[in-house]
């Protein structure tokens, strides 16, 4: 074997290291306790932002944290449960504090949280409360992992709309004006239906638990 | 029948796909350039630094209102640091402070509960429009010198412009949607792509319907065209086409097949008829041969009878009538005979046609004068229109020309015959018409009265329209009977005109 060869074959196993461990979910702290009869997890989301969030949950724009957590079987199939929480956060630069508005399935609505202090928010954030995966007799003898799927900035619904307006009417943005006369952009926005899923997608995967670990909280 | 006519030939439906396809060519090269053009203009729009900077506006709007802040404090300070030590100077220092510093739309001494002590405010609207309220306070340090409450607070209101705070939302609005438009850029690109390929594609189709059916006026010509031209293959003469209002080559081409089958079925008319007529003109002969040769022994034996019983001795006066009787029947019927087989004879030996060129209104005048008799007959009015050079059978066409007349006084009869003789040009023929103000000729008789042995009359052989017929397509004309717009019979007669050169002279028609 030649040394070009061996050094081919090198770069092909580092590769194919590289991606595997670019695939595999990695683990974020997962607690699951029963309350209720029900599962309810907290997953310590620290390592799953980026070292600069401060700043940019500090930029004025409304920023979106999606929240996706799927209770599965180890050995992988059909989630037996989804849980989904979204959340806005505006940091308003004359008030000089964060507004955070919590959707999820215990507020379909919306729930607004006001923090004065950096330190209250991330907090806040860090941790992930009250994620409820469904009846504890669900889990039965298996073996189940919670894998979470955390989103920065997603294209939200409210969003995209925005956008095909803009698209629709590029010159009235932001100002309410008349309907779009362009054909064009009218048809665009109009076939503007989905967005591709973002490239600040993290997606994490719990260690492997079994209803006896469910401890009543 | 409709759905048929609906239906799309396979010419049509070549022709469609024609231009669809030469529709669609353009498209792909065009949906080429939209993309690169709509890639390229998202690029411009989304460029990373406007990107940027319209995301770091609201941060820039919150340095602003920071050094508002400081500003305000500042200001607040001062305003404090120039307090009256005397209370009763208090309200006119305030009013003073809020008159002389900027922005500044309130001053307030404040105990230690949030009570107002002493005030001032601006009388005057800010000068910048609309505001909202910004405190700033500072406590008072050392109030008994002052003369205050310990606790006491300097509380200063200032104006912020409001329109900041509207420019701010809309600059918020404006960054998430060139944020959330540059995160949903290949989206957008592919919209616009598709939203391209939606237009153009419905412009395509509506060019290739828009050409089809426009090609369809074209092709459905020439579809019934060739439905006619199977129709006529399968021996259907009678077939025409409609050549519409358009003045192309289609049209063009639907004139000439019209033309030409009318020729054809002329010609086969023609044919058919002299063959019809050679046929009745062989039985003619026949008949005067076999009803000539025992007419002369009858008539001789019946006169050898009567001479016999006009030399013998007995008479009978019964039986003498009845032989005078029977010779005037004998005689007559005998007359009656000979006069049929003349015209048997004479229809069994028309001669063939040699023309000369003529002038067809000479001709017909020339034929009045030369026929004082029918004049005495009958009220011939002769009315000519434009030269008509023909080439004539002189003889035939005046047989032509008597028999008609003579039909015509017959029919007037008892009454004097009233009879229109035209001379008149149409297109290529020369027309002769020869009408009556009679009784006419019933219309489902038209087609028969040129018939062999067809007549209406009792005396008549039914032989003189054959003979008319049989001239005139000599002549390779047309002969056709109708109504004269005076009531009575009218018979038009079509003769193809003479070219002046006589080099150009078509051969005579074929005669049986």
């Amino acid at each position: 074997m030649t040394t070009d060869r061996r050094s081919l074959i090198l770069v092909a196993v580092l590769a194919a290291a590289a991606a595997s461990a670019y695939d595999a979910p990695r683990s974020l702290p997962t607690s699951f306790a029963a309350e209720g009869g029900r599962i309810v997890t907290t997953v310590d989301l620290a390592a799953a932002f980026p070292s600069d969030l401060r700043k940019l949950l500090s930029s004025g724009l409304t920023n979106v944290i999606a929240l996706h957590v799927a209770l599965l079987p180890e050995g992988g199939g059909e989630p037996a449960a989804i849980f989904g929480r979204e959340i806005d956060v505006l940091y308003d630069v004359w008030e000089e504090r964060w507004t955070a508005t919590v959707k999820d399935p215990a507020a379909p609505q919306g729930r607004t949280l006001t923090f004065e202090r950096w330190e209250e928010l991330r907090a806040f954030l860090r941790e992930a409360r009250g994620i409820d995966l469904g009846p504890v007799a669900e889990l039965g003898d298996g073996r189940w992992v919670a894998q979470t799927r955390l989103e920065l900035n997603p294209v939200s619904k409210e969003l995209l709309q925005r956008t095909r307006e803009f698209i629709a009417n590029p010159a009235a943005a932001g100002r309410g004006g008349p309907p779009s006369r362009s054909v064009l952009g009218a048809m665009a926005s109009y076939l503007l239906r989905g967005a591709d899923s973002g490239s600040d997608v993290h997606v994490y995967r719990s260690a492997p638990f079994t209803a006896r670990e469910v401890r009543p909280r | 029948m409709r759905f048929a006519r609906l239906r799309p030939s396979r010419f049509e439906l070549k022709v469609a796909g024609a231009l669809v396809l030469a529709a669609l060519v353009p498209l792909g090269a065009a949906l080429w350039l939209a993309r690169t053009l709509t890639a390229e203009n998202l690029a411009l729009a989304l460029n990373p630094r406007v990107v940027a900077r319209l995301e770091a506006t609201p941060a820039l709007y919150g340095d602003l209102f920071q050094a508002r802040k400081q500003l305000y404090a500042e200001q607040a300070r001062d305003v404090l640091r120039r307090l009256p030590s005397d209370p009763r100077r208090l309200h006119a220092y305030l009013a003073a402070a809020v008159e002389r510093t900027p922005r500044l739309r309130r001053a307030a001494i404040l105990d230690a509960s949030g009570a107002v002590l002493e005030e001032a405010e601006a009388t005057q609207p800010s000068p910048e429009g609309e505001w909202r309220p910004a405190p700033a306070r500072v406590e008072v340090p050392a109030p008994s010198r002052l003369g205050l409450p310990p606790g006491a607070i300097l509380e200063c209101t200032f104006a912020v412009e409001a329109r900041f705070f509207a420019e701010l939302s809309e600059s918020r609005d404006l960054g998430e949607v060139y944020h959330s438009a540059d995160a949903l850029r290949a989206d957008i690109q592919r919209s616009y792509v598709r939203a391209f390929a939606v237009l153009l594609g419905a412009w395509a189709l509506a060019a290739g319907v828009l050409g089809a059916i426009l090609a369809r006026r074209t092709t459905r010509r020439l579809s019934d065209l060739l439905r006619a031209v199977s129709d006529l293959a399968r021996g259907d003469l009678s077939v025409q086409v409609d050549p519409g209002r358009a003045h192309d080559e289609v049209a063009s081409l639907a004139r000439a097949f019209n033309r030409m089958v009318r020729e054809v079925k002329e010609s086969r008319d023609r044919l058919v008829y002299l063959e019809k007529i050679s046929g009745w003109q062989e039985v003619a002969r026949r008949l005067a041969h076999e009803i000539k040769n025992p007419l002369t022994p009858i008539q001789l034996a019946f006169q050898q009878l009567e001479a016999a019983y006009s030399a013998g001795e007995a008479k009978n006066p019964k039986f003498t009538r009845l032989l005078a009787d029977a010779g005037d029947i004998v005689r007559e019927e005998v007359g009656t005979l000979q006069r049929l087989v003349q015209e048997f004879s004479e229809f069994a030996k028309l001669p063939e046609v040699r023309t000369e060129p003529a002038e067809l209104g000479d001709f017909v005048e020339e034929f009045v004068r030369t026929n004082p008799q029918l004049s005495a007959e009958a009220e011939l009015l002769v009315t000519r229109g434009g030269a008509c050079p023909v080439a004539l059978d002189r003889s035939l066409m005046r047989r032509v020309l008597t028999n008609l007349v003579r039909n015509a006084i017959e029919a007037s009869r008892p009454e004097r015959a009233r009879l229109h003789l035209g001379v008149a040009r149409a297109k290529d023929r020369a027309v002769l018409t020869v009408g009556d103000e009679g009784p006419g000729i019933p219309e489902e008789l038209r087609g028969r009265i040129f018939d062999p042995y067809f007549t209406t009359r009792h005396e008549g052989t039914g032989l003189g329209l054959a003979i008319v017929k049989k001239i005139v397509l000599q002549h390779g004309g047309e002969i056709a009977a109708g109504a004269h717009p005076d009531g009575g019979a009218s018979f038009a007669i079509a003769l193809p005109l003479e070219p002046r050169d006589a080099s150009e002279r078509p051969e005579p028609p074929a005669s049986a």
